[in-house]
């Protein structure tokens, strides 16, 4: 097992160079960069002075060049400074000679995204395992054709329209909720209890939002998992021999029907990172996917290069430990990895 | 055939998408006014037997924009899905056929792109071209072909070793014939789902794009910037608002059941139990 897992860490790493090569290229094919945002807003920068700002940025080398140089620095975890933010670290807090602190934009952002996607997966898992449930057990009646007519909805539509009409009704005609941000007025000086659930109040649409995608593949993915355990023969054994109803589903079909779950949470990730952009540019959420969107309108290549880069790191780790939660769970997976 | 009209989910998905179609078709004749032209006069007019659906914020007809907006999202889609079916059955052919270091080769590319947060890369890729759509169509198309790859490779890998196969290897048939003639008719079913779900997931794609500002561009209609333009407006014109985001979750809807409802009545193998009845 210990071997199993040293192995799959070491693939991690050409996985990722692979990534960010990839990254890289495609990013460094289109055309334009910094000089063309930042300096077109500037009537006195002239072609010269726009070279000049390429020689500083390394912009005018061979993509390859630029790579080879991006890639040693990464090797000590520095993943550079913002082109447009006043030279922010990209990454981690820098503190200069004076000892003066700058925080790094993805440490700020990333605990953000972090935050609305795990209270976002708990969401989906506590609610999708009941209706997957339900649904299989009272297949092709009444509850089962209205989570599966849920579930269809919930894939179809289109989550910045539901969060435009939900952040309409709840904070402009209702005022239940704050429509936008993180934290409100005041945050600084509120108790801690009072912190807590004011951003649970700001990030309950977002997480409302994020979540419902995955709620409905989720549901219809225990339900159909359940369907097929059902019909296997040690089912039938264990309801001839006279097993509990409620035994046999819960201790002998549920168990085996959430296997693969744990797989299919893993690879979710990418699509709640991704999905994040949407939601925190709607509703103003300083988040990785905000700062992205920023990014990218101001053509900030390491800033990009950086989220793409801790973002792929992240679904690299959620699989990890979707597959060793996976050969926790099952017996037979992890005799299949000891041999 | 007979199966897939007999399938309800495949029927209703079916008569949704022709409707669509032909109403995005037949655009500029059913469209009561140029989708483009500004009426001062008639500035966010609430829906009437005039204006279907109103009228937005410089006095366009909503329900003209709306017919020509079908078009756009399902040219994007339709495209888009096209180019990664094509890249996907090609890369999943070669891989699953050749196996080999060839195999070892795009599977790994496979892994690196399914673990770059696709929506990331695409939104990276389309602020730095032109927003058109036709970037949009080839960017979505370039970012979607790893699932097809993978499913085309099982296929072939698990034909590959049934006896019809083999025996026409055995009769001497060239590797062309056995993949044109024998493996990729026998995968098709697959394929054609997991296009039309694809199609589904592509029009949301570029309705998120058009939101966002990095989609279809002014004046050109399309429902996400229909949606974006009746975003400022939503305190007074909830029409402006409500039409798009319904229209994306129908088409969406549609694809989705024709996608499972094909499924369901194409794969005898379908987990879906309805079909086991």
């Amino acid at each position: 097992m210990i071997k199993y897992l040293l192995k799959r860490i070491f693939w991690m790493v050409p996985l990722l160079v692979g990534i960010s090569l990839v990254s890289f290229l495609i990013m460094h094919l289109a055309p334009g960069d910094i000089t063309t945002t930042e300096a077109s807003f500037n009537p006195k920068a002239s072609e010269e002075s726009r070279q000049k700002l390429r020689e500083i940025y390394n912009l005018d080398k061979p993509v390859i060049v630029q790579y080879g140089l991006w890639l040693k620095r990464m090797a000590t975890l520095d993943f550079g400074t913002s082109f447009a933010t006043h030279q922010r670290p990209v990454f981690w807090q820098t503190i200069d000679a004076q000892g003066n602190v700058s925080k790094g934009m993805i440490q700020d952002a990333l605990p953000i995204t972090l935050l609305i996607n795990v209270v976002s997966l708990a969401l989906i898992i506590a609610t999708a395992l009941p209706l997957g449930i339900v649904s299989a057990l009272t297949q092709n009646r009444v509850p089962d054709r209205a989570i599966t007519m849920f579930v269809f909805i919930g894939f179809a539509i289109p989550g910045f329209w539901l969060a435009l009409m939900l952040m309409y009704w709840t904070g402009v005609v209702h005022d239940w909720l704050p429509i936008s941000g993180l934290h409100s007025l005041g945050y600084e000086n509120m108790s801690w209890f009072a912190k807590i659930s004011d951003t649970l109040r700001h990030i309950f649409l977002p997480v409302f939002i994020s979540s419902l995608g995955g709620l409905a593949g989720i549901s219809l993915f225990v339900r159909n998992g359940m369907l097929d355990v059902l019909h296997q023969d040690y089912i039938t054994t264990a309801r001839a021999k006279g097993l509990p109803e409620n035994t046999v589903i819960y201790g002998h079909a549920l168990r085996n029907a959430l296997l693969p779950l744990i797989t299919i949470l893993g690879l979710s990730i990418p699509g709640l990172i991704g999905g994040s952009v949407i939601a925190e540019s709607i509703f103003a959420i300083p988040g990785m996917g905000k700062l992205f969107y920023d990014a990218v309108l101001m053509r900030d290549f390491p800033v990009i290069m950086g989220i793409l880069t801790i973002g792929s790191a992240l679904t690299l780790i959620g699989n990890l430990l979707a597959d060793v939660a996976y050969a926790w769970a099952d017996p037979r997976v992890r005799r299949g990895i000891a041999q | 055939m007979k199966k897939v009209l007999a399938n309800p989910l495949a029927l209703a998905g079916f008569a949704i998408i022709a409707a669509i179609l032909l109403l995005a078709l037949f655009a500029p004749l059913i469209a009561p006014f140029d989708p483009n032209a500004i009426d001062v006069k008639a500035i966010l007019l609430s829906p009437s037997p005039q204006h279907l659906m109103g009228t937005d914020g410089l006095g366009r007809d909503v329900f003209s924009r709306m017919l020509f907006g079908a078009r756009i999202s399902l040219l994007v889609g339709i495209v888009a899905v096209g180019i990664a079916t094509a890249i996907g059955v090609v890369l999943g052919a070669v891989s699953g056929y050749y196996r080999g270091w060839v195999d070892v080769a795009i599977m790994r590319l496979v892994d690196v792109m399914l673990s770059i947060p696709t929506f990331f890369l695409i939104l990276a890729v389309i602020a730095f071209l032109t927003p058109s759509i036709w970037n949009i169509m080839i960017v979505i198309g370039l970012t979607s072909w790893m699932g097809v790859t993978r499913l085309v490779r099982a296929e072939f890998l698990s034909l590959r070793g049934r006896e019809f196969v083999m025996a026409s290897q055995t009769l001497g048939a060239t590797d062309g014939r056995l993949i044109f003639r024998h493996l990729l008719p026998n995968s098709l079913t697959p394929i054609i789902v997991s296009s039309v779900l694809g199609v589904a997931s592509a029009v949301l794609v570029e309705s998120g794009l058009s939101f966002l500002g990095l989609g279809v561009q002014a004046p050109q209609a399309s429902w996400g910037n229909i949606l974006t333009d009746g975003k400022e407006y939503i305190q007074f014109a909830w029409w402006l608002s409500l039409f798009p985001g319904l229209a994306i979750l129908i088409t969406v809807l549609g694809y989705n059941l024709l996608g499972e409802g094909l499924r369901d009545a194409l794969d005898p193998r379908s987990s879906n139990a309805t079909s086991k009845k």
